[in-house]
């Protein structure tokens, strides 16, 4: 019976229940984007970022965290500029991860 | 039968060399020392101070360098062309003469990743960006327009190392520690200025290295920001403005530096690789020389009669590279005492 | 010459006849659908230049050049030139000659459409006459003309190493069919009328060619079966061409005039563009001249195949070509119909689908717009200089602009001192041209507020963006390589000259192909010191490998085509490698064994 009390949600991540379809389907399509180490030398160098705090690297931690909303945000500001891909110390092709993540729906499904 | 008389040619006379022939003469032997620098010692002689201890580079290199006097050493001299006859190696040697040896010993140490090449960073571009060396340098001599009285130095941590843009993906193993020893340096030096270290992660994996690590913290002040710098520009006054995120917190962040020192990073020396290639002698896809093995034979080279010793394998400390300076000398040792 | 029957016509033209109508009609079907399928605007205007004389002169005078002769085939390699102009125009004067035996002789059987292809079976020749035997000198003349030709095809398919080209087109099992009935044509053709030769006269070739196998065949029953053969030769090859790269001859007459009308690709896959597809003629010098090839890798995405898995409608396939290219531009300079492989591509991004799309309507440009305002100081006029996303992160190049401007008192002022928006030609380069649309506006804002009358750029990519989709018209839009030439040619930079350096200037794609500009840099840097030429430049310079076209090439896919143009630079043993491109530098920089460096950056130091 629902009294309409809630307790409010824990402010942790909780891995057993992220959904990481998204996630899953970008690193089939790309899988260097598995070797992020989290330098944040695309953050730093993204033409995009004063304006709208736009970041590579939480793009790709707010995938595996769960964070949706926030990730559709930054990857609409995106500029294609292509600044990332020259600076990323993995070699990551990180407009082509860019390019993909829009390509897909909320299911991870690619969009036609 | 040993046979006592083999000529053992040591290419490179940093402490590695200069070490295994320290104990190859105390096995009996006759080395000979190839040095291409008008001086032996290597890059130690051009430090100061030596992590974790901040003991005198000096104190350790001098006692080397007074005990191995004696053995024939060929300063200012280069490798022209080196190749391998039956079981003998012959090098030709940049003052003409050929040195025909039963053994080579490979003790070429490394070369220093050139910063330049990391354009964003603007070094050779930038009054105020320096390297490691260039600083290790300052501290020896006080020479350096570059570096006034700073009261805001950055360190910038893997440059030229674990990027695969500047054609090295490995780790130097030694720059964070570096890095480190020369923050707390030049924080006793300026005692007000503000040091910041721009790392990716933070290897200290020695000895007492994260004492030092500590001492680094709560002793000197110095602020450790993980975010690596992708942008390095001028300010109007000649200052340098430096770009990075602070990954921790999320946000961009933005600092204005009187000083910037790039921690190069370490990569084979080049003539190592050609010398090697010369004789057979596989260079790993690091860029470093191919041990026989990794973990069991370090010292080792899967070519009988050549050998290795020090940073020409990859990134070495300096108890490692004693270590196996003297690991190469018994190895060349059995390798004459064993019938073939 | 008298006609031999009197009802001129036997079964054996019906192959010819059947092949013939089915091509005509599928051309002007296509031909019409294409022209229906341009966009109203862009089909008023082709067709205002259908009667406009000052067009016809044009198309009728490429048409004949390109078509028939092949100039532009001729310039790269001349044996590949001959083949090709040697079949080409020897085919089209049989035909006309055919036509004008037929109007001279049998007048009234022009309307048979196989009377000129055939004529000397339906004919005999009576008498020995001067325009007679002038005709058919004529006609051996030229057949042997093609068949020389088609003897260079039959060599070039088996070795193609002897014309010059490394690599070439593997064939589909259609254009083979194309390929084997073109090449039995001729021969057929040749021993049709050696056999009627008797009867209908001849010349040097088909004479001498009657009295051998006389020797051997006494009778006339011969001559039936190679006239059937050859019919049928015809009617295989064009019952087959529409789905071949033969296709490309038809093809290439609508695309010449269509082009000269100004028309460029709008859908990705009607209209112009698809005429593009069709005139390929899957010749394959698009494959040695791709830098991508360097290796032997990616050969199988060049632009002759794009074309042809546009026509089989393989989805896969085209997304993988268009979305890995580099869109340097180089197979659109070495082909010789003129098929834009880039722009072909970016349509073909173009029509993708994407669930997210970028917004950028809430970015707010008043802070930046206000400070170029009053760095004006109110005054009108000055250079605005917008250093770009890539100049960031070499530094040195704006360094080196700065300083120069200094020097040669210009007033300017920075429009991205602390960063600013991107220009807008990567996301046009990957599609996206609506988007990039609302960062033009944005930026147009900026320029705008800033009263400026010149835009310097030192970014080739951003300058071809600024240049042609911002709608700038008061404001000159130039390159720094172009400007500093102007300055030092007006004596406002005085340049000293080093004579031992030793330079080597390379072509940005987006400078040279992109825009045209060649020759201001070269003029610039001889002023400064010894210019030598890299192997392959100008029109041919390769691709540095860092190209932002590219969506989907890894680090390490590029390494070896940066190797490769670095080799090409350094042939002719430069000291510095000298670039007027921020992303060729940084790219250059990292795999060069030389110093590498920009064109401002050469001219300050001199200065």
């Amino acid at each position: 019976m629902d009294f309409g009390f809630k307790l409010s949600p824990s402010s942790a991540v909780n891995l057993d229940t992220v959904d990481l379809a998204r996630f899953d389907k970008l690193t089939s399509l790309v899988p260097d984007a598995l070797t992020c180490i989290g330098c944040g030398s695309c953050s730093a160098t993204c033409t995009a970022a004063p304006w709208s705090g736009m970041s590579v690297r939480k793009v790709l931690l707010g995938l595996q965290r769960g964070r949706d909303e926030e990730v559709d945000k930054m990857l609409s500001a995106c500029m294609l500029c292509g600044k990332c891909t020259m600076v990323c110390p993995r070699g990551i092709n990180t407009r082509h991860l860019i390019l993909t993540l829009c390509r897909l729906n909320q299911k991870g499904e690619v969009v036609r | 039968m040993v046979n006592r008389q083999p000529v053992i040619a040591i290419i490179g006379a940093g402490i590695a060399g200069l070490e295994a022939a320290r104990q190859l003469v105390a096995l009996g032997y006759k080395p000979v020392l190839v040095e291409k620098a008008p001086a032996v010692g290597g890059h130690v002689a051009e430090w100061n101070r030596l992590f974790p201890d901040m003991s005198p580079a000096a104190d350790l290199l001098d006692p080397l360098v007074a005990q191995t006097s004696g053995i024939k050493t060929l300063l200012n001299t280069e490798i022209s062309s080196i190749n391998r006859l039956k079981d003998e190696y012959n090098l030709v040697l940049s003052d003409g003469s050929s040195l025909l040896c039963q053994a080579v010993l490979f003790s070429t140490g490394f070369h220093l990743f050139d910063a330049s090449k990391k354009e964003e960073y603007g070094y050779g571009i930038y009054d105020r960006v320096i390297t490691n060396r260039d600083l290790e340098q300052w501290f020896n001599t006080r020479h350096d327009d570059r570096i006034g009285h700073p009261k805001a130095v950055g360190f910038v941590h893997c440059v030229g190392s674990r990027d695969v843009k500047a054609g090295n993906t490995q780790c130097s193993k030694v720059c964070c520690i570096t890095a480190i020893k020369q923050a707390i340096e030049l924080t006793e030096e300026f005692p007000d200025a503000e040091v910041y270290c721009f790392y990716m992660d933070l290897r200290l994996f020695g000895k007492k290295y994260e004492d030092y690590y500590i001492r680094a913290q709560r002793d000197y002040g110095i602020h450790f920001i993980r975010g690596r710098v992708s942008e390095v520009g001028e300010a109007i006054d000649g200052r340098v403005v430096v770009k990075a995120e602070d990954t921790l917190s999320g946000k961009p962040v933005k600092v204005t530096l009187d000083l910037l020192v790039l921690m190069a990073g370490i990569v084979c020396n080049p003539d190592a690789q050609y010398y090697a290639r010369e004789i057979g002698v596989s260079v790993d896809d690091d860029g470093f020389l191919k041990s026989r093995d990794n973990l069991g034979a370090i010292t080792e080279s899967s070519r009988p009669g050549v050998f290795f010793a020090g940073a020409c394998t990859g990134a070495k400390t300096i108890p490692e590279t004693l270590a196996e300076a003297r690991s190469a000398a018994l190895a060349i040792h059995r390798y004459f005492s064993n019938p073939r | 010459m008298r006609e031999r029957f009197a009802d001129a016509f036997h079964p054996f033209v019906l192959p010819f006849l059947v092949g013939i109508f089915f091509v005509l009609g599928y051309c002007l079907v296509g031909m019409i659908r294409v022209i229906a399928q341009l966009p109203k605007a862009d089909r008023k205007r082709f067709l205002l230049t259908l009667i406009t004389p000052k067009y016809i002169w044009m198309n009728v005078r490429d048409i004949f050049l390109n078509c028939l002769i092949h100039v532009k085939l001729w310039k790269r390699n001349k044996v590949l030139g001959y083949m090709h102009s040697s079949i080409a125009f020897g085919w089209f004067m049989l035909i006309v000659l055919g036509h004008l035996e037929v109007m001279l002789f049998v007048p009234h059987r022009i309307r048979f459409f196989y009377y000129p292809i055939f004529f000397n079976y339906f004919v005999a020749e009576t008498e020995q006459t001067l325009p007679g035997s002038l005709l058919m000198f004529l006609m051996d003349f030229f057949l042997l003309i093609v068949l020389s030709g088609i003897t260079l095809a039959i060599i070039k398919r088996f070795a193609s190493r002897i014309v010059g080209m490394r690599r070439t087109t593997r064939l589909s099992l259609f254009d083979r069919i194309g390929l084997y009935s073109l090449w039995a044509i001729f021969p057929l053709r040749l021993l049709a009328e050696s056999f009627t030769a008797h009867i209908s006269g001849g010349s040097f070739l088909t004479i001498p060619m009657n009295w051998v196998f006389r020797q051997f065949l006494g009778n006339d029953l011969h001559e039936l079966p190679t006239w059937w053969a050859y019919s049928i030769a015809l009617c295989v090859f064009m019952c087959v061409l529409p789905f071949t790269r033969y296709m490309h001859i038809p093809a290439e007459m609508l695309l010449i005039p269509m082009r000269n009308a100004g028309i460029r690709i709008r859908h990705p896959r009607k209209g112009f563009a698809s005429l593009e597809v069709y005139s390929c003629p899957s010749c394959g010098v698009c494959i040695d001249a791709c830098p991508m090839s360097v290796r032997k890798a990616n050969c199988k995405d060049a632009t002759v195949y794009l074309n042809r898995m546009l026509r089989r409608g393989n989805e896969r396939r085209i997304e993988e070509i268009s979305d890995k290219c580099l869109l340097c531009g180089k197979c659109t300079a070495v082909c010789q119909v003129g098929v834009q492989g880039p722009e072909l591509r970016v349509a073909q991004r173009a029509r993708r689908k994407y669930a997210l799309s970028p917004d950028f309507s809430e970015i707010n440009v008043r802070p930046m717009a206000s400070a170029v305002a009053s760095g004006a100081g109110g005054k009108s006029g000055g250079v605005l200089y917008f250093a770009g996303c890539m100049t960031q992160l070499t530094p040195s190049i704006r360094r080196a602009t700065t300083s120069l401007l200094d020097k040669a008192g210009v007033r300017w002022q920075m429009m991205d001192p602390d960063g600013g928006l991107c220009c807008g030609r990567p996301l046009m380069m990957a599609g996206r041209t609506d988007q990039a649309r609302q960062l033009i506006a944005k930026n147009l804002e900026i320029i705008r507020a800033s009263g400026c009358d010149t835009l310097l750029l030192s970014c080739p990519i951003c300058y071809k963006v600024f240049r042609e989709e911002y709608a700038l018209d008061d404001v000159r839009v130039v390159h720094h390589s172009v400007f500093f030439q102007e300055l030092i040619a007006s004596g406002r930079l005085q340049m000293q000259r080093e004579d031992e350096l030793r330079l080597v200037w390379h072509d940005p794609c987006e400078l040279g192909r992109g825009c045209g500009i060649y020759e201001e840099p070269r003029q610039a840097l001889a002023a400064v010191g010894e210019l030598v030429e890299a192997g392959k430049h100008h029109a041919e310079s390769i691709c540095c490998g860092g190209s932002l076209g590219s969506l989907t090439l890894s680090y390490e896919q590029r390494q070896p085509m940066t190797q490769n143009a670095l080799d090409n630079l350094t042939l002719a043993n430069p000291g510095t490698i000298v670039t007027g491109c921020p992303l060729c530098l940084a790219t250059f920089v990292r795999a060069a064994d030389r110093p590498v460096r920009d064109l401002a950056e050469v001219l300050d130091e001199h200065c």
